[in-house]
């Protein structure tokens, strides 16, 4: 405002030019905002109607996924299921891997090595979501079918599933949350102020002791983060998973044809009409409230550390 | 001082650095004497701080530097093929210009150092905290909450906490990298106290820019210029004769 002020009485150039830019920047940071809080409205607005029609336990806690059937179902408690699980077990996979790397890249690679892992890394993040699927697809299914064949042979009660199941798409996306959690936790080891490993070398550490004691220790805030973000991508991944997971909505065991809730979404919304479609955007609430309550938890785990 | 005159701690025989093309140390030929506080004086960029850095071969992190010459801790050669970095760094602390404990409990720090050499024993690990601490004239100050973040201390207690943390893996030599510029002046005033008492246990080297606190701390002064060492001797003679005139106009504050 006083800016505002000053700029009238002077008719000064570079300080209206300031002015504007800095309503300009106000602008752009406010677009960011409505978009949460529109599309937290708008999720709200859809996903609830349906959870009041059917009744919260129906649809939360029930098993049984007919929404086109006679007397229609709309059970999502395997599909909320497999969507934990696949997320906690491609975590599972991916974050140590994704730690390591990232421990290799800042710690111990020599730099030539460095120039070139680290662009093949970043060129994952940069690699659309489809491509993993049709990769998946054509490489993963079969290898995880010789082997689902190896392990049930013979088997009377084994739904085949041809290698499209949850164990192709938890691979695939360890896979896929790599890039985020490597560079991330890249950068935080990075700014592990470099006085506190040459603080513990000076004390006769070897340089793996002070990566597991010191550095990583020191990293574990940035760390956290990198690992809210690959969460966050695990279990809002729609495309590639849609390709190898199988689709049939199952407990999700290994060798289960699984859906998850992003892939219900995708693979229903085309024909799903009436409350069907209106379950479906519940789908969506759930989801989105998943992706909330991960950020909070881990959040307030990251204050908590900084105390 | 009388007593311990002549017991040469450390020596270096014509030591030279070469940071890839730069030459940072010139020839050094220096003793050190034990148990007594030796100062490394001298403007920045002079090779003082990489001069110390050698003492615990801290500067093989730095992958660009080159080292020729001797330098001898209790007549051996640490840069001898064969000599474990790990035992000579354990009989070799070191303390840095900025306090930099590590992000874990008070407890924590101190035990680091004799954990990572396997010390696991709960009360050992006790003892050496509690006496680490009390030689580092904190022990007071912490007693209550060891368990409490290293980070939550002020500045002069950090550096405190890291002599402390230095001594927990007893030490036979100190080496100090200007370790009061970070410090007020009444910290500043402590850890000078904590170094002249510290010198009846272990050899002290002290990298300072303060002069003043040469004077008041050390028994032997070293003048360092351009990576030379210009000349060495009691602290109370080169302060009051020096032989160099580049040692009496740094003194009398001509440079620097």
């Amino acid at each position: 405002m006083n800016v505002k002020a000053k700029c009238i009485i002077s008719k000064d150039r570079v300080c209206i030019v300031e002015t504007a830019a800095q309503a300009i920047f106000t602008i752009c940071a406010f677009v960011a905002i409505f978009a949460v809080g529109s599309i937290t409205l708008y999720m709200i607005a859809n996903g609830v109607p349906a959870l009041f029609k059917i009744g919260i336990r129906d649809i939360l806690f029930s098993a049984t996924w007919k929404p086109t059937a006679q007397e229609p179902e709309f059970g999502i408690l395997y599909i909320v299921l497999t969507s934990i699980m696949g997320t906690a077990l491609a975590v599972m996979i991916g974050v140590p891997i994704a730690l390591l790397t990232a421990v290799f890249l800042a710690e111990i690679a020599p730099k030539t090595l460095t120039a070139v892992i680290k662009p093949a890394v970043e060129l994952l993040a940069g690699i659309p979501s489809v491509v993993y699927g049709l990769l998946g697809l054509m490489v993963l299914n079969p290898l995880v079918y010789k082997w689902e064949q190896n392990l049930y042979r013979g088997s009377e009660t084994h739904q085949f599933t041809g290698g499209a199941n949850l164990l192709s798409a938890v691979l695939v996306l360890a896979v896929m949350i790599l890039p985020t959690v490597v560079s991330i936790s890249e950068s935080a080891i990075r700014a592990v102020p470099s006085e506190l490993k040459t603080s513990s070398m000076a004390l006769g550490a070897s340089h793996v002791q002070t990566i597991f004691r010191v550095i990583l220790p020191a990293a574990k805030p940035g760390i956290i983060m990198a690992i809210v973000l690959g969460v966050g991508r695990a279990i809002g991944e729609a495309m590639a998973i849609s390709l190898v997971s199988g689709g049939c909505v199952n407990f999700p065991m290994p060798f289960h044809s699984v859906r998850f809730l992003t892939t219900a979404i995708v693979s229903e919304m085309g024909y799903a009409s009436g409350l069907h479609r209106q379950v479906l955007f519940t789908i969506g609430l759930v989801l989105f409230g998943f992706i909330m309550i991960v950020n909070l938890i881990l959040n307030n785990i990251l204050i908590r550390e900084d105390r | 001082m009388i007593t311990k005159t002549g017991n040469i701690k450390i020596k270096t025989e014509r030591l030279n650095l070469y940071y890839g093309n730069t030459h940072a140390l010139k020839d050094i030929t220096i003793k050190i004497r034990a148990n007594a506080v030796t100062a490394l004086i001298g403007p920045s960029g002079c090779g003082k701080s990489t001069f110390l850095k050698t003492l615990n071969r801290i500067n093989d992190l730095v992958s660009s530097v080159r080292i020729e010459g001797g330098v001898y801790l209790d007549e051996k050669d640490i840069y001898a093929p064969g000599v474990d970095v790990t035992k000579l760094r354990r009989k070799v602390g070191m303390v840095f210009q900025q306090p930099n404990p590590f992000p874990m409990s008070i407890y924590d720090n101190i035990a680091y150092g004799p954990r990572i050499h396997g010390i696991k024993d709960r009360n050992s690990l006790d003892e050496i905290v509690e006496s680490s601490l009390r030689d580092a004239g904190i022990w007071e100050e912490v007693e209550s909450r060891l368990e409490g973040s290293a980070l939550r201390l002020s500045g002069g207690q950090q550096q405190r906490l890291c002599i402390a943390r230095a001594l927990a893996v007893q030490p036979e030599v100190l080496l100090m990298d200007e370790p009061t510029s970070a410090l007020d002046p009444a910290a500043s005033l402590k850890t000078e106290e904590l170094m002249r008492w510290l010198k009846k246990k272990y050899t002290v080297i002290v990298v300072t820019h303060n002069m003043q606190q040469a004077v008041r701390v050390s028994d032997e002064t070293a003048f360092f210029l351009n990576g030379e060492m210009i000349e060495a001797g009691m602290t109370r003679e080169i302060f009051s004769y020096p032989r160099d005139r580049r040692t009496r106009d740094y003194i009398d504050g001509r440079f620097g």
